[in-house]
């Protein structure tokens, strides 16, 4: 009678015990692990899309003309400075004043004319008086070539071998094997490529690496485009969501990523050119150490600080100096830019030994590589005669 | 979802780190140069022009002194006439520029020449030749035909002083002790030239010996020390009358090593009573004599600094000869001079930034600068005896006494560059010593 109870019993145990410490709290922490990895992307990902969206409201703000509304309050503003520097207007009187100065200057040079500089045109002269005179005294080739020992005669005995060669039979295999079947594979090639260049999204079109010349050209393609396209149409219909306030581009992002993708890359090589367009913003590579260290070395072989006074070896010059491409330092650009640790006399002194330097050892070109020409087109030298001084 | 958020983050930071690069190359390319080199320039002088007939060989003469003056301070260079592409036909003709530049003339002068019966006047002109431009404005200058090497003087001093910044010195004119004989038998007298030896004078016979003639601040007058009573006695000279006559002294004293103050009324001089020797000062016009120390050491070779206010001397009060500053009314001394040897002779600079001295260690002399505080002290020469420094009057150059060994052991002059560059003599028709510059003239 009890037989019953006890399997009943035992059978509720072993079911009881597998609840417990079965698969039942195994599985649950399984969905735990998996809700840090969606929380630390949702972080990112917002940190990521409001960076990408700052720039595009800058970018819509400025080219709509939204004065329409808050015009009023800005424009006010802007009148009360215009007007605070009108006054200063008659200030430009004063300046005037300083053309005597000049003036007096001019006089000082007597008579002499010391502007016959431009009699540079010699050297190619001698150049072109050199060069034919060399180029004549190769013409003459003769080198007698005329065998001094007669060759010797082959002897009649060495007559063509009269020897039979068996003749080769065509291989049918090998000809079987040539069949051109090959021809399919460059059409898939081809397919492949053009389905890539369907997409905007791989963005080859302009490399983001730095062309050998100024981005001028990059830059005016880039802004002509979007204007081109719907140039004054599309700034009133983007007027409403600008309205709406950054909530809803924001919102916009992770409903259509491809569009946000499109948009980032977009936006990534619309700015590349932009910022290299700055004006003065060298491109290419920047010189290396070597050369920075060549022309370095060549001007300082001649700049000669042994008839500078002691106050003048006190001085340190910064000298700008513009260069043309073939490495010549335009003389005319030379300009001291500051000086440190004298008088404007000895300022002035240090200044003309360090434009002598430049000018001397430029005179045959500084070994500068035309490649980089926007990299050292415009250099900036400082003279430092520290470690010359009288010690 | 997360790839997408990836690649835009990739392209993002592709973005952002392009335009730190650029903003780090932007801007003109910059190198420091802290190493040049130390050579004399080369400058071009062509044979100054003659604009009359009777001034060529005087426009020769005159082209050679000026040349002469600027290689003479090891800062310059001369490029011989044969080396010349073009020559400059006229001084009025514009430079041709490139020639000179093909034999890398870094400094042009021109000049010219007019001589009316004993007039003669002199004009130049100054070309940086690498920035094809004038330095400077053109000067001309005129005085007499005997004159007509002071005139060369002075167009190197103006183109000295506008190539290297500092005052120039070639007008100037030394005052030294003239020696003949030898040492055993050695006459003495005053003499007064040219600082580059020309144009010698003598001031005084060799019937007494003379010692340490010192210029005054306006180089008319020199202050030296005779022994023509037996005893050292002070006397002034006026240079152009030659007139002397000597300061009052007290009986039983000696009094020596004269110099001026820079107002040119004052004077410093050693005063040696009852075997010792202290610095004392006095007016020109005769005036009671000051005691400025009074210690029972030797206190001697007294030298004003050029603002008049502190005085630097000789003593032997810490047991060894050292250099000392005090006052110029008199007051605590502060010692300068701490090396090795002993120190004597100082002679505050006329910048005002250096005292020159005379140095004995280890067997020999030397010639040396040091700051005013004894600091930075720099041995310019070395020899047997080198003593008796004097500056230039741009401060740039000292000239001293230099003495060979032996019985034949002769004195002469020599001047160094306070580099410690472009040692050499100074040629006189006979021995020298004791130098003293004068001022630039006017």
């Amino acid at each position: 009678m009890h037989t019953g109870h006890y399997i009943s019993g035992a059978g509720h145990v072993v079911l009881i015990g597998w609840m417990i410490f079965g698969d039942v709290f195994a599985a649950e922490p399984l969905p735990i692990e998996a809700v840090p990895v969606s929380v630390i992307s949702s972080a990112d990902y917002a940190a990521l899309t409001a960076g990408d969206r700052t720039p595009q409201s800058a970018t819509e703000i400025a080219q709509p003309a939204t004065p329409e509304v808050a015009a009023p309050p800005e424009i006010m503003e802007r009148e009360d400075a215009v007007s605070d520097p009108t006054p200063p207007a008659p200030a430009a009187a004063p300046s005037a004043d300083d053309a005597p100065d000049v003036s007096q200057i001019a006089p000082l040079p007597r008579a002499d004319v010391s502007d016959a500089a431009p009699v540079l045109p010699e050297p190619p002269a001698d150049v072109a008086v050199l060069v034919p005179e060399i180029a004549e005294r190769p013409v003459p080739e003769a080198a007698e070539r005329v065998a001094p020992e007669p060759v010797a005669q082959p002897d009649p005995d060495a007559a063509p071998d009269p020897i039979e060669q068996e003749a080769v039979a065509p291989d049918a295999e090998g000809e079987q094997t040539q069949e051109p079947a090959e021809a399919t594979a460059p059409e898939a090639a081809a397919t492949e490529i053009v389905t890539e260049a369907e997409e905007p999204s791989a963005a080859p079109q302009t490399s983001p690496r730095p062309p050998a010349r100024r981005p001028e050209a990059p830059v005016q393609t880039a802004q002509p485009a979007p204007t081109e396209d719907a140039p004054v149409e599309q700034p009133p219909a983007e007027e409403p969501p600008v309205e709406e306030a950054p909530s809803e581009t924001v919102e916009d992002v992770p409903s259509d990523t491809d569009d946000a993708v499109a948009a980032a890359l977009a936006e990534a090589l619309g700015e590349a050119p932009a910022s290299a367009g700055a004006p003065d913003a060298p491109q290419g590579p920047p010189l290396t150490a070597g050369e920075r260290d060549a022309l370095r070395v060549a001007v300082q072989a001649c700049w000669n600080v042994g008839s500078l006074s002691t106050d003048a070896l006190g001085t340190t010059v910064v000298v700008s100096v513009a260069m043309s491409q073939d490495g010549k330092p335009l003389t005319s650009s030379i300009r001291m830019t500051s000086s440190s640790g004298g008088s404007e006399q000895a300022a002035q002194q240090a200044f003309e030994a360090a434009r002598r330097a430049i000018i001397r050892c430029g005179a045959r070109g500084f070994d500068l590589p035309v490649e980089k020409y926007d990299q050292w087109q415009d250099i900036e030298m400082t003279f430092n005669p520290e470690r010359m001084r009288i010690r | 979802m997360r790839v997408l958020a990836m690649l835009c983050a990739c392209v993002t930071a592709l973005v952002l780190g392009a335009g730190q690069v650029v903003a780090q190359g932007s801007g003109p390319l910059r190198i420091e140069i802290t190493e040049g080199v130390i050579e004399p320039l080369p400058f071009a002088l062509p044979v100054f022009e003659a604009e009359t007939g009777d001034a060529g060989s005087l426009a020769a003469q005159l082209s050679q002194v000026v040349a002469a003056d600027l290689t003479g301070t090891g800062l310059f260079r001369q490029i011989q006439p044969d080396a010349f592409i073009s020559t400059v036909a006229s001084f009025a003709a514009p430079v041709q520029f490139a020639d000179w530049k093909a034999i890398n003339a870094q400094a042009l002068i021109t000049g010219a020449v007019a001589v009316q019966g004993t007039q003669v006047s002199v004009k130049f002109r100054l070309y940086d030749v690498f920035s094809g431009a004038e330095l400077g404005s053109g000067l001309q200058f005129t005085g007499t035909t005997e004159g007509w090497r002071r005139m060369a003087h002075k167009v190197a001093d103006a183109v000295y002083s506008r190539i290297t910044g500092e005052g120039g010195y070639f007008d100037s004119r030394v005052v030294y002790v003239s020696e003949t004989g030898g040492k055993d038998a050695r006459q003495k007298r005053l003499a007064i030239m040219d600082y580059d030896g020309a144009n010698v004078q003598y001031l005084t016979d060799s019937s007494a010996i003379v010692l340490a003639p010192r210029f005054s601040p306006g180089g008319e007058r020199v202050l030296y020390t005779s022994y023509e009573t037996g005893f050292p006695q002070i006397y002034v000279l006026d240079v152009g009358s030659v007139q002397r006559r000597a300061l009052d002294a007290q009986e039983g004293t000696m009094s020596f090593a004269p110099r001026f103050a820079p107002d040119g009324q004052t004077i410093v001089f050693s005063l040696s009573q009852g075997g010792n020797t202290d610095l004392w000062s006095t007016t020109i016009n005769g005036g009671a004599a000051q005691r400025l120390t009074s210690a029972p050491s030797i206190e001697t070779a007294p030298s004003f600094s050029p603002d008049g206010r502190q005085i630097v001397f000789e003593s032997d009060r810490s047991g060894s000869q050292q250099l000392y500053i005090m006052p110029a009314g008199g007051g605590e001394a502060q010692r300068i001079s701490f090396g090795p040897g002993r120190y004597g002779t100082p002679v505050w600079s006329p910048r005002g930034d250096l005292i020159a001295f005379t140095k004995q260690n280890a067997g020999r002399f030397h010639i040396g600068v040091m700051r005013t505080d004894g600091a930075e002290e720099r041995l310019l020469t070395a020899s047997f005896l080198d003593e008796g420094p004097t500056w230039a009057p741009n401060g740039r150059v000292i000239m001293f006494t230099r003495e060979t060994q032996g019985e034949g052991g002769r004195a002469s002059l020599y001047s160094v560059d306070i580099s410690g560059r472009n040692l050499r003599p100074v040629r006189t028709p006979e021995g020298g010593s004791d130098p003293s510059w004068s001022p630039l003239l006017d």
